[in-house]
């Protein structure tokens, strides 16, 4: 089998054997270490570890997903709790969460806030949360099964609705527009979807051209756009589920000296510095920032035996160009808002 | 079988990282936390082997990450619809299979090269499992499949006893039977099965049939999992798969092939992936360190200058 | 190749009856211009491919240079700054690539997949899910601007082809990278030094990946992590439907240029016709089936009429 000459063959079989010796040697020495480290946090009594909070949010490339996680960690230093981050390697990968939920368990964090990558295929997880005796906040993506403490998140049929309404009142409530909506399976792009077509409703005069998908990518999100101007000479208004493919549908329109109303959703910091800049004409949004705060102080709250209400929806602010001002500050500088100011019995 | 010689750089890198991590990672250790490896391993298992097989015969299947997709959206859906589980999977099999066959019937028949057919039929069946369900999840599958996926056998976790008895199937095929020696023959030597009269071709197909077979099985395995069937949750699985097979030994020229490495390789990325959570590294370091083991478990190789 | 035009020539003939919207000057420049990122992207890969190697970073690698470039450009404030440091990201990750598989023997799939999580790894750290943004008017127009009514994009593709055929066609160095793509056994024998050309192929293939990722940056006039992971399977695709053999020796970047044009066509015609997206990956799987298809029809006539 080995291709090689005697001598070294013979040379394999010295070294195989002085790799099994190693080996042996590794395999006792493997055995001392893990009996003193397990017999070492065996010692350790929970009550002198910090309370840790498990943060779980669905990828790394999204702007908006790191504005909670700041947020989250404000909230956890100002609350003194350690909090640890679950972020799957693939985005957006619902084996990998699941995955990430059962090696979260394995550390046993005193308490869970939880943003699933999809709303019925992490119902299993959640439920081993339970079964672990683990409290979880559902934050921002509602899940369709599971016990929660509280689902703490914007309600993105209305905030779509709201930020619509606002564009066809700019449009004079007439004229084309065409939406680009995010991905298929995700339950926030259907409700924002909805909310714009409720929107349409209510102005009969605006004319819905085109519905096409953009998967919440600005870069698709470009290229459908740049095609639908192909298609449809006279386009008004633009409705984007998401911030990312809103600046994308913008950067279609200025390669086509073509003009329109853009509209979307999130209220990242790009999508406020193109309100400011005058290309975006506003964004909807419950305040990143705000929600990846709560949504730790609930933790906290819940783990301190305090009252934490079943469902907390944020309220909505459409951010235009006269009132962006207060979402116009990197979010190092922002503070935690005080519960009671968001949360009023 | 297998001298020290030939196991691959990537054995001594699970040893490595099983210290390291039984050291420093609190709760690494534990019997729950290596039975999650097992469960988090068993899908991708399941794939790797029948990619095995084909990598030994000097192909690539890439479809079989959006073939699982399409058959646990078919299982999920036949479930919905109120069926038995057997009638679930067994279409969920029947799919996996077509699949399967079609790749063989266009690499072996139609003399299409594997990379290029196996890309065309994952957009297939990519964009069926899409129009078929929108890109939503299909949930609502009934108590059957959940309750399968968590049963336990002597204490053996449903998804691991699957994974071991496929590999003892596969052990078997390839060291112990005609279809085993072929396979090895289609990848070093494929003139001399045909010149010695035997149905190359046939064989040839099956071994891209297994693997759509096989994804159909991992169906069970993922939708089980999730309780709910997703178009695209097991995109880019094969490209690990394929990861997992190299690194474990088999070699894509000469029809050679080491089952156990697959193993290896499967179990080297879930323990990487599962000691980082439970370290609770920052997320970006755990995306370079998969590369960086994979890259590793070859370079060890290439050092020891293994070259079966 | 023949065949493949006349496929190009059916698909745009069948739009242009569907949609009356397609057949217009403005959106086939608008076409033109979208197939030719792909383009850019696949350039150096189809190289690799010919020289019977693999490039799966290229997607990884072009999203980290345009990450790069674009902190480049807003350090800086010139543009220069960015093409070098997106270039060099580039050819610094392509030339780590061609070392691996070939002073170190990884085999190039683990070598460049592994290469892919890595560069992953370090776009995300970087980047810190954060975006940069907002370029200057001559910066994006290299993406999206029109110099005579062409767009950019297409110039630069014309030019990359040109100088593409020109390398494969007219130098030694081109001839070489078919002879190794072809036996590689036998281009060593006959003098090659397949090492070090393989290096350069890599190298290359890096480059044009970081180039693209810079007119990338450029057409969205943003950054982040990540934004080079759609575009592997489409330069794959794009390479593999234009006949290039991944066995290596034959093909070349005008095949490139159908496929990448091919891919487009199928996405810029769905918007067109209003069909769902969901059906796009189902129309290209066929396509690519169809590509392979036909080659391996035509390689058989040919054997049998040779």
């Amino acid at each position: 089998m080995l291709n090689c000459m005697p001598d070294e063959r013979a040379l394999y079989m010295t070294s195989a054997g002085s790799l099994k010796f190693a080996f042996n040697g590794l395999v006792l020495l493997i055995a001392a270490l893990v009996l003193a480290a397990c017999g070492e946090s065996g010692n350790k009594s929970p009550e002198t570890t910090r309370e840790s909070v498990a943060l779980f949010t669905k990828n790394q490339t999204n702007p908006y997903f790191q504005t909670i996680r700041v947020a989250a960690q404000a909230a956890a230093t100002e609350l003194n709790v350690d909090l640890v981050n679950y972020i799957p390697t693939s985005n957006d990968s619902i084996p990998e969460q699941m995955s990430q939920i059962e090696d979260a368990i394995t550390k046993h964090p005193s308490a869970v806030v939880f943003v699933p990558v999809d709303s019925k295929a992490m119902i299993p997880g959640v439920e081993k949360f339970n079964a672990a005796g683990i409290p979880v906040i559902n934050l921002i993506d509602r899940s369709d099964g599971g016990e929660f403490v509280s689902f703490m998140g914007c309600d993105d049929y209305a905030v779509a609705l709201n930020t619509a309404r606002y564009l066809f009142e700019k449009m004079n409530g007439k004229g084309n527009v065409i939406i680009i909506e995010g991905q298929g399976g995700s339950s926030n792009n259907q409700k924002r979807v909805s909310g714009f077509k409720k929107a349409l409703e209510d102005f009969p005069s605006v004319k819905l051209l085109a519905s096409q998908t953009g998967n919440f990518q600005r870069a698709m999100a470009l290229q459908v756009t740049e095609n639908l101007l192909q298609a449809h000479p006279q386009i008004d208004g633009i409705l984007a589920a998401n911030d990312a493919m809103a600046l994308g549908a913008i950067e279609a329109l200025d390669a086509a000296n073509r003009k329109a109303l853009v509209i979307g959703v999130n209220g990242t910091k790009e999508a406020i510095d193109a309100v400011k800049a005058g290309k975006l004409l506003a964004t909807g949004d419950c305040d990143g920032f705000v929600q990846g705060c709560m949504g730790t102080m609930a933790a906290v709250r819940h783990l301190k035996n305090l009252p934490v209400p079943k469902e907390v929806i944020f309220p909505i602010t459409v951010f235009n160009s006269t009132n962006y001002q207060g979402a116009d500050v990197p979010y190092e500088q922002r503070m935690c808002p005080k519960w009671e100011s968001i949360v009023k019995n | 079988m297998a001298s020290l010689a030939r196991v691959p750089g990537v054995a001594f890198l699970l040893v490595a990282l099983g210290i390291v991590f039984s050291i420093f990672a609190h709760g690494f250790a534990t019997l729950s936390n290596l039975l999650n490896i097992g469960i988090q391993s068993s899908t991708l298992l399941l794939l790797a082997l029948p990619m095995t097989f084909i990598i030994m015969t000097e192909g690539l299947d890439l479809s079989m990450g959006a073939v699982l997709g399409l058959t646990g959206v078919i299982l999920a859906s036949v479930l919905v619809a109120g069926n038995s589980l057997i009638a679930a999977f067994g279409a969920a099999l029947g799919v996996g299979l077509a699949f399967g066959i079609a790749n063989g019937l266009f690499v072996v028949k139609l003399g299409l090269p594997p990379f290029v057919t196996t890309l065309g039929t994952l957009g297939i069946a990519q964009g069926m499992a899409l129009v078929l369900t929108g890109g939503e999840s299909v949930a609502g599958i009934g108590p059957a499949l959940p309750k399968l996926y968590a049963s336990k056998w002597a204490g053996i976790p449903f998804s691991i006893l699957v994974a071991l008895s496929m590999y003892a199937v596969f052990h078997f095929l390839l060291y112990y039977t005609r279809f085993g020696n072929y396979v090895f023959a289609i990848g070093g030597n494929r003139e001399a099965l045909v010149l010695a009269g035997v149905p190359a071709g046939v064989f040839h197909v099956s071994v891209y049939a297994l693997a759509g077979l096989m994804a159909g099985f991992a169906a069970l395995l993922l939708t089980g999992r999730m309780n709910s069937g997703h178009p695209t949750a097991a995109m880019g699985m094969e490209f690990d798969a394929i990861a997992a097979v190299i690194v474990g030994g088999t070699e894509r020229q000469r029809g050679n092939g080491w089952l156990p490495g697959t193993v290896l390789g499967v179990l080297a990325v879930g323990v990487l992936r599962n000691g980082l959570n439970v370290m609770a590294l920052p997320s970006s370091l755990q995306v370079a360190s998969i590369g960086l083991l994979l890259i590793a478990a070859l370079l060890i190789d290439s050092i020891r200058r293994i070259k079966p | 190749m023949k065949y493949r035009l006349i496929g190009v020539a059916l698909i745009v003939l069948a739009l242009g009856l569907s949609s009356h919207a397609f057949a217009t000057p403005s959106n086939l420049l608008n076409v033109l211009r979208q197939a030719s990122l792909i383009f850019l992207s696949a350039s150096g890969l189809t190289l690799v491919i010919v020289g019977a190697g693999l490039d799966l970073s290229v997607g990884a690698n072009l999203g980290l240079s345009a990450c790069f470039a674009a902190a480049a450009i807003k350090a800086t404030g010139t543009l220069s700054s960015g093409f070098a440091a997106g270039v060099a990201c580039g050819i610094a990750v392509g030339l780590l690539n061609g070392l691996m598989v070939t002073k170190l023997r990884v085999p190039p799939f683990i070598a460049t997949y592994g290469m892919l999580w890595m560069l992953y790894g370090v776009n995300y750290w970087y980047m810190k899910g954060d975006t940069i943004y907002g370029f200057p008017p001559d910066f994006r127009a290299l993406g999206s601007g029109d110099l005579l009514g062409v767009p950019i994009p297409v110039y630069l593709m014309t030019i990359g082809l040109l100088a593409g055929g020109i390398f494969t066609r007219y130098t030694t160095y081109g001839h070489e990278v078919y002879a190794i793509g072809a036996n590689a056994e036998a281009a060593r024998l006959s003098g090659i030094p397949v090492g070090s050309r393989l290096i350069l192929l890599y190298t290359l293939s890096g480059a044009m990946a970081g180039l693209a990722g810079v007119i990338y940056l450029a057409r969205l006039n943003s950054a982040e992590a990540g934004i080079g992971s759609p575009l592997l399977l489409p330069a794959i695709a794009a390479v593999l439907i234009g006949g290039t053999s991944l066995f290596g020796g034959s093909g070349g970047l005008a095949g490139t240029l159908i496929g990448a044009i091919i891919l487009t066509l199928v996405l810029n015609g769905m918007n067109l016709l209003g069909i769902n997206s969901n059906w796009q990956p189902l129309v290209t799987g066929v396509i690519i089936l169809i590509a392979a298809l036909i080659d391996s029809v035509t390689r058989r006539h040919a054997e049998l009429h040779a």
